[in-house]
């Protein structure tokens, strides 16, 4: 075992904040070794240095979702970062600390979570099991395989990392954001579930309002994938006869992906707005993705890929 | 100050409470829950290992809840009350299965039952878990089913103390933390389930938030804790955050090493080496630290290099990605850094195998913070979560008789000892000067696990008890830099602190007067078990500055005490 402990000093600038006086920043420099965590920084920060700075925190191993913050730049779990990672990955010990974006603010790194919580509980997270199981006249028995599937969702710890980086959540008040949609999913898929039809109700429409930037996914700190249980939730559709307009269109958007796939062995992202959402719709998308440096990635130019017809013949002839 | 009223108000928002909750609304009460997190940031979700169940038609066919209360007893060290072993085990299978149905996603076997796997201290394999977060999976699942009854939730409210009126609960102050207005709740049953203290020692695997705080309240309003000296420590927490590593690793074939690399538990356990109970292995790793064997930090290392890379991310993820995520050790090339650091505490509450407390009329406790007791000297694993949820059904029912037997609500002149409890904690903030809460704290943490840890003795005890008493004076000149009236965490840290050290003098006097070793408890002075004058209860109150203590007998049933043989 290396016994160098790579003692460093390091300063921390924390974003602070309180209603009576808005927003400051506040410095500290604290000496770390190769094993502390942010939240012991802060931790040593409170009682040795400054008692005033208000932060949350509870089981310092990354399960129950206290502690989610934006250190340097980028949403973390405190607790799972360790300080000379970020020292290493910026090459700087100057570390900047803020509230998660998205949130309001309450007091320093402790943001208000209300409407986080409601998006929650509008998916009805619990199971809703048969009568006879309640009564104890039947017994569940749930494949290993199921449990596998469900768990992956189950493991959000709701720490709301994901919803801070969410671009569709901004601006999207109808949509209920990747944790809800992981949560929802995970009773959606639930064999012993009985109100799959109001689930889909809640979740489908919701679930075409995403726009598979992938940020869910980068920044959840459990891997639960909140976009792949979106994806699957998508999949649904086809079973659901009460399909909202922005249902429909989603639809019609995987056939756009499908045929630019099909012709051109890629996804054409601008090709299958053009055709999801028609001119108009795809220039205001356009407007919104250069504000967040997203355009780069609409307008790669794109050339065949060279064995289009193997791919072809993997899609296969017939639409799913 | 304004109020609040309910038929019954639970203190505590993690499985414990959850499951007392459960059981009171869904007879139709109202009830509060209060908690000073959110209910899944609770500890209950840190739990990894599992619940242990005996399930009848889904466990080894030799099994019964005999052997269960047997090795609950035994493992115990005959400090467990054996009739409430007995209902623990005899409930096992089926609190297990209500949380099956109300949607935990317990591991599976191929037929799509539950499944098991083995577990310290069990003859037979009876531990059924959720991969290696049990706690957590129980603890989103049985919310998410309270979410969905008619509980309100106080969540990140504060509890500061019960208002009585001779000898019954009447109500208890609590205050939001987003705008530290008091409150006053009206109510005729109270059940603390405020979970553990690991705070109180320099190092625990405990979360931030376990501060004890239960038991402070209850001593303040004239309840006795049972058994306060008995703290359980585990002997591979990793250094220096104190995750736990699990007992598995060791399990499956990891071994300590000191700085100069020596296999020491050779030394102190010959035949069962690193395998050797909790308590041998944590004073063992202690031992070589304080004789200078240990690394810079202080902590030994947990060598798993010669497994092999396959062999330790297929058996022992999870000791891999801690070690990983937390430590920046790859535990493949070099050993993990670990030490022994408090886990379990065994004392608590004083209350009976129905959840109530002798003292005071409406008073209730379960979970980690009450004391029933069915861990006796020394936990088992997996017992701690069966305990909270077995325990917090038996205490939400009885509060449920109690109600009906009892309409009417208490008329009392609550106003001015609730002013009075308001007037008490903003002391801190009133005061301009004085000392800050982390001085006191560190100070707090280093003396109970220098003298009130994995070894202790006279001399070390009676250093703790001046040490803390100094400490408690100074808290009564404590102030608080923060005067916001939002979210003002530094307040609560030194309300938090009042609590931990008025139950710190009581675990530090208990461990005194208690002179014989016995499970957890180990004094270097007595080293031998005593049941001739020992196998008892500790009682203990804490009456102003002075701690007294009683006993009480240890109830048997069937099961007689054993020598403790490893
Ligand atoms: C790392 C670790 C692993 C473990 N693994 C296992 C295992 O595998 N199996 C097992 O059986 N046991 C295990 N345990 C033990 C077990 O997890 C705990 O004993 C159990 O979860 C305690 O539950 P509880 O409901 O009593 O309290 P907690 O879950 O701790 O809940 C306490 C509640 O009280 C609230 N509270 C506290 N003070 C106040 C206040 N002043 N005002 C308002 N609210 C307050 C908190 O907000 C919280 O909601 C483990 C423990 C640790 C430390
Ligand atoms: S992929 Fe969808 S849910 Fe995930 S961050 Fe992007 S828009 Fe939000
Ligand atoms: S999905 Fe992941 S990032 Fe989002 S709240 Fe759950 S755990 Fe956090
Ligand atoms: S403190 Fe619990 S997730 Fe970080």
């Amino acid at each position: 075992m290396s016994q160098n402990l790579q003692e460093q000093e390091v300063v921390f600038k924390v974003k602070r904040f309180s209603p009576e006086k808005g927003d400051w920043w506040s410095e500290y420099k604290i000496k770390v070794d190769r094993f502390t965590q942010f939240t012991e920084a802060l931790r040593r920060i409170k009682s040795e240095q400054d008692s005033t700075l208000s932060y949350r925190a509870s089981c310092h191993m990354a399960v129950c979702g206290s502690c989610g913050m934006k250190i340097n730049g980028e949403p973390r779990l405190a607790c799972k970062t360790l300080v000379l990672d970020i020292v290493k990955k910026y090459n700087n010990n100057v570390i900047t600390i803020e509230p998660m974006d998205y949130f309001k603010p309450i007091k320093d790194l402790v943001v208000d979570w209300d409407e986080f919580y409601d998006r929650m509980f509008k998916v009805k997270p619990r199971l809703y099991p048969s009568k006879e199981v309640l009564e104890e006249k039947a017994e569940h028995r749930l494949k290993p395989e199921d449990q596998k599937e469900l768990w992956k969702f189950a493991q959000c710890i709701w720490c709301g990392l994901c919803v801070s980086a969410c671009p569709a959540v901004r601006i999207d008040s109808e949509f209920l954001g990747p944790a809800a949609h992981a949560k929802g999913y995970r009773f959606l898929a639930d064999p012993r579930d009985t109100i799959t039809d109001e689930r889909m109700k809640i979740l489908i429409d919701s679930s075409w309002r995403c726009t598979y930037c992938y940020q869910c996914f980068n920044v959840c700190p459990r891997d639960i994938e909140p976009v792949t249980a979106i994806k699957k939730t998508r999949s649904f559709t086809k079973n659901y006869s009460d399909k909202s307009e922005v249902a429909k269109r989603g639809e019609k958007h995987v056939e756009a992906i499908y045929d630019s796939i099909k012709q051109t062995g890629k996804l054409l992202e601008g090709m299958v707005y053009l055709k999801t959402y028609g001119l108009i719709q795809s220039l205001t998308d356009l407007i919104y993705m250069s504000k967040t440096g997203k355009l780069k990635y609409a307008l790669v130019q794109e050339k065949n890929v060279q064995n289009i017809n193997e791919i072809k013949k993997i899609l296969g002839g017939e639409k799913k | 100050m304004e109020k609040i009223e309910y038929d019954a108000v639970v203190i505590g928002g993690g499985l414990a409470g959850l499951m007392s909750a459960h059981e009171i609304a869904s007879a139709g009460y109202k009830v509060a829950v209060i908690s000073k997190v959110f209910p899944t940031r609770s500890h209950s979700a840190a739990a990894e290992g599992g619940i242990a169940a005996y399930i009848p038609g889904n466990s080894d066919p030799n099994d019964n809840p005999d052997y269960m209360t047997y090795d609950t007893v035994k493992g115990g060290d005959y400090l467990v009350d054996q009739d409430a072993a007995e209902l623990l085990s005899n409930k096992s299978g089926e609190i297990a299965m209500l949380l099956e149905r109300w949607g935990a996603l317990f591991n599976r076997q191929p037929d799509g039952r539950i499944a098991v796997r083995y577990f310290g201290g069990q003859t037979y394999p009876r531990t059924r878990f959720v991969g290696d977060k049990t706690g957590m999976a129980l603890l989103h699942t049985l919310f998410e089913r309270v979410s969905g009854l008619s509980v309100d939730f106080y969540n990140e409210w504060f509890a500061l103390d019960l208002v009585t009126d001779n000898k019954r609960v009447v109500g208890l102050v609590a205050m939001p933390m987003k705008t530290m207005t008091p409150y006053f709740f009206k109510t005729k049953a109270v059940v603390i389930a405020s979970g553990g203290m690991g705070m109180l020692y320099r190092h625990t695997t405990n979360s931030y938030i376990n501060t004890g705080d239960g038991f402070g309240i209850a001593l303040r309003a004239g309840a006795a804790l049972k058994d306060p000296e008995f703290v359980q420590f585990h002997p591979t927490a990793l250094y220096p955050s104190d995750i736990l590593i699990s007992e598995a690793a060791r399990g499956e074939g990891a071994i300590l090493k000191n700085i100069k690399g020596e296999r020491f538990m050779a030394k102190y356990a010959p035949k069962k080496l690193d395998l050797a109970p909790r308590d041998i292995v944590s004073r063992s790793i202690i031992t070589e630290i304080r004789e200078g064997r240990g690394y810079p930090g202080g902590y030994v290392g947990l060598d798993l290099t010669h497994l092999g890379e396959e062999y330790i991310k297929e058996r022992l993820a999870l000791a891999y990605e801690a070690a990983k995520n937390f430590a920046g050790v790859d535990a493949i090339n070099e050993p993990i850094p670990v030490r022994p650091a408090q886990h379990y505490y065994m004392g608590g509450i004083d209350v009976d195998i129905k959840g109530r407390n002798p003292d005071l009329i409406g008073l209730y406790s379960a979970g980690e913070a009450a004391c029933v007791s069915v861990h006796g000297a020394n936990r088992l694993g997996s017992n701690s979560l069966l305990d909270t949820l077995v325990f917090g059904q038996e205490t939400g029912r009885t509060v449920v008789e109690f109600l009906r037997s009892n309409p009417n609500t208490p008329t009392s002149n609550y106003e001015k000892e609730a002013e009075k409890v308001v007037d008490d904690a903003y002391k801190f903030v009133k005061s301009e000067s004085g000392v800050h809460f982390g001085e006191i704290l560190e100070k707090l943490r280093d003396v109970m696990w220098d003298n009130v840890g994995i070894f202790r003795d006279e001399g070390g005890l009676l250093n703790a008890m001046s040490e803390i008493n100094n400490l408690r004076d100074m808290v009564s000149k404590m102030y608080v830099t923060d005067k916001s009236k939002v979210y003002n965490t530094e307040f609560f840290n030194a309300l938090e602190l009042r609590n931990m050290l008025d139950l710190a003098i009581v675990i530090a006097k208990s461990a005194l007067d208690r002179k014989e070793s016995r499970g957890a408890h180990y004094r270097t002075d007595y080293p031998e078990r005593d049941d001739n004058n020992w196998l008892k209860h500790t009682i203990a109150y804490l009456r102003g500055n002075t701690v007294e203590i009683t006993y009480k007998p240890v109830k048997m049933t069937r099961w007689k005490p054993e020598p403790r043989v490893y």
